[in-house]
């Protein structure tokens, strides 16, 4: 009983945005209703939850991983042409290609100590143009289109798909929390040097971090390449966007420490219910895309001004004791 | 007397090193520009033609004028903007209806500007209050791309029936306008960073935030000029973009703000702000265009050009960022 009230008081604000947007969507649409609403929000999980996942890893170690949305174009077309060789093998290939990319800007990150958003925004088009090349600059299309069938079985609401994305949510959630890797991970996002002071490799953490990132990238492009049968050379490009989107409005700190999986996964029930409710009432992408900025804004902003309040009440705290002497 | 000497050679040898990177680190890009252009004159017949270099220098004038006016925000320590596309090509859509409404394409310019200034301006008081500006930019990258479609509901606009066309084409020299218009830009927007008060203050400010402010700057009101300034550069260059193509709409320039950052990355303007300038910014965007051409004249594809920036941009962010340590050192 008692952790379900500190549950709900650490999360009120999420759970209080969640309720609104459900609630608005249920009302404005009229066919965003029950187990069909569940599905059509669940469905969005892929690719945009576990990328989200992905880059709130970099995020909660106080880095930046920009280039997941080009990672996972370019998984998305290795996992189209390697179809051949099966599904879950061709998945695999691609994830492994994603860590290893990973864990490669990671350890030049780590190395050289060179600020992971310009290294990243640089491996963002050196992807985006691996992403061309692999392709050819036209949408590959899977030759044999059973081969995804399997991912699309309906279980009640769920598909493999979805259950995917709650697994990987489930599985870094306690490795962030319930492990010393994940631990150091968060540690060396919110005090850095005392991280370091302690003992915590911050080379091998970050780019453990980076290879997180990267493997979930890559498994959101290789799903979702293989749900829709093909993967384009400038495909997913704003899944950068929605990703952070979610991250922020989840309550991860921009700043790294604060926040964890619980915390994405709320963030991703928003934007997926937002995405799935706005296309229910035939809304086009771009509006979505509208509100997803427009929330975003509104979040990193609520979150800025939250932050100033909480700065400003310590100083007061800490000035009371000074005056009560003089 | 032998260990003043030792003292004094020992003082005069030290910066040997420094010096050396320091030649690398502002040498490093015009010596690049010059090699590839030397090494595709030779190799590829058609590249040093007038027509070509001609073309080169027209293509550039856009990434180029944005690629410089960003400098100031690079510089301020405030990173880059990632809503550079969809802003121009706010830019340029206002061009093309204010022009088709009062007939003169100047006025279009104007109200291109203003708007973009407005624009600027608002990200400019976030920025400025300490929000990170990747992100601000970002998000409003994507509402201005998402009012834009809904505004024009994805159709191409024009400007009717009014010439705006003379913008881009009217020449000099057989030079078009809107190479004049960049040099001239990166003219000004390097007088203004390296000569007058408020740039001294934007290189001050990203160099050691805490020290700006304790000596009296404002990191509002230097951020919110680095921003004015972006705001002209992309009002000129949608304008200018706007009045090459005659037409817009809100799905164009897709691969414009990798190229601005590119080429502002490329030019060398340190990330972490304090270092940096707009002619290298220029010539950081020479050079990306001039690579997407020469790939172009060889049959090479979209996909090679944004590998081989991508691979530029990893290779030389990096070498700078070793040549600043070991400088430091």
């Amino acid at each position: 009983m008692n952790a379900a009230k500190e549950f709900f008081l650490k999360y009120s604000l999420q759970i209080v945005v969640l309720l609104l947007v459900v609630g608005i969507m249920v009302m404005v649409s009229p066919g965003f209703r029950g187990e069909a609403a569940l599905f059509s929000s669940l469905e969005r999980l892929i690719p945009l939850g576990v990328i989200a996942a992905g880059l709130a890893v970099t995020m909660i170690a106080g880095e930046f991983d920009l280039s997941v949305a080009s990672m996972a174009a370019f998984a998305g077309a290795i996992a189209v042409q390697l179809g051949g060789l099966g599904l879950i093998a061709s998945i695999l290939i691609a994830t492994v290609v994603g860590v290893l990319l990973g864990s490669l800007q990671g350890w030049v990150i780590a190395r050289l100590g060179i600020s992971s958003l310009v290294f990243t925004v640089g491996t963002l088009i050196l992807l985006r143009g691996a992403t061309w090349l692999a392709t050819d600059g036209v949408p590959v299309t899977l030759t044999d289109y059973k081969l995804s069938d399997a991912l699309m079985v309906r279980i009640w609401v769920f598909t493999p798909l979805s259950l995917t994305t709650i697994a990987v949510l489930a599985v870094l959630g306690i490795f962030l929390s319930r492990t010393r890797w994940g631990r150091e991970i968060s540690s060396i996002g919110g005090a850095r040097q005392e991280a370091v002071a302690s003992g915590v490799k911050l080379r091998s953490r970050l780019v453990l971090a980076f290879a997180i990132s990267g493997g979930c990238g890559a498994l959101a492009g290789a799903l979702s390449s293989f749900r829709g049968g093909s993967a384009t050379p400038d495909g997913l490009a704003n899944m950068l966007l929605l990703a952070l989107a979610a991250v922020l409005i989840g309550g991860v700190s921009l700043t790294g420490g604060r926040g964890g999986m619980i915390n994405v996964a709320f963030g991703i029930a928003i934007t997926a219910v937002l995405a799935a409710g706005m296309s229910s009432i035939g809304v086009k992408a771009f509006v979505t895309e509208l509100f997803t900025g427009v929330l975003l804004l509104v979040v990193i902003l609520l979150e800025f001004a939250i932050s100033k309040a909480v700065a400003y009440r310590a100083s007061l705290q800490r000035r009371r004791p000074h005056l009560a002497v003089a | 007397m032998t260990s003043t000497a030792s003292i004094a050679a020992d003082f005069t040898a030290r910066p040997t090193r420094g010096s050396v990177v320091r030649f690398v680190n502002s040498h490093t890009l015009p010596l690049l520009l010059a090699a590839v252009f030397i090494a595709s004159a030779i190799s590829t017949p058609d590249f040093a033609t007038f027509a070509n270099i001609r073309a080169i220098l027209i293509n550039t004038s856009i990434v180029g004028i944005i690629a410089v006016s960003m400098t100031a925000i690079t510089i301020s320590g405030n990173f880059f903007s990632l809503g550079i596309a969809s802003s121009t090509v706010l830019a340029g859509i206002v061009f093309l209806a204010v022009s088709g409404l009062t007939g003169s394409a100047l006025a279009g310019l104007g109200a291109a500007v203003a708007v973009s200034v407005t624009l600027g301006i608002m990200q400019g008081l976030i920025v400025g209050a300490g929000l990170n500006p990747v992100i601000t930019t970002l998000a409003v990258g994507s509402v201005i791309y998402g009012l834009v479609a809904i505004a024009t509901k994805g159709a191409v606009v024009t400007a009717g029936s009014v010439d705006v066309a003379w913008l881009a084409t009217w020449n000099f020299l057989e030079i078009p306008l809107p190479v004049y218009i960049f040099v001239l830009f990166t003219a000004v927007a390097w007088f203004l960073t390296e000569h007058t008060l408020i740039g001294r203050n934007i290189h001050l400010l990203g160099a050691n935030r805490a020290t700006a402010r304790n000596s009296g700057i404002s990191p509002q009101a230097t951020t919110i000029w680095a921003f004015i300034a972006f705001g002209v550069g992309l009002g000129v260059a949608g304008a200018l973009n706007a009045s090459q193509l005659h037409q817009m709409q809100a799905n164009d320039l897709a691969g414009l703000t990798m190229d601005v950052i590119a080429a502002v990355l490329v030019g060398g303007t340190a990330v972490s702000g304090g270092e940096g300038s707009p002619t290298r910014s220029a010539l950081g965007a020479l050079l990306i265009v001039a690579l997407g051409n020469i790939m172009l004249l060889h049959g090479l594809d979209n996909g090679w050009r944004v590998f081989l920036v991508g691979g530029i941009v990893v290779v030389l962010v990096v070498a700078l960022h070793v040549l600043r340590k070991v400088s430091t050192r």
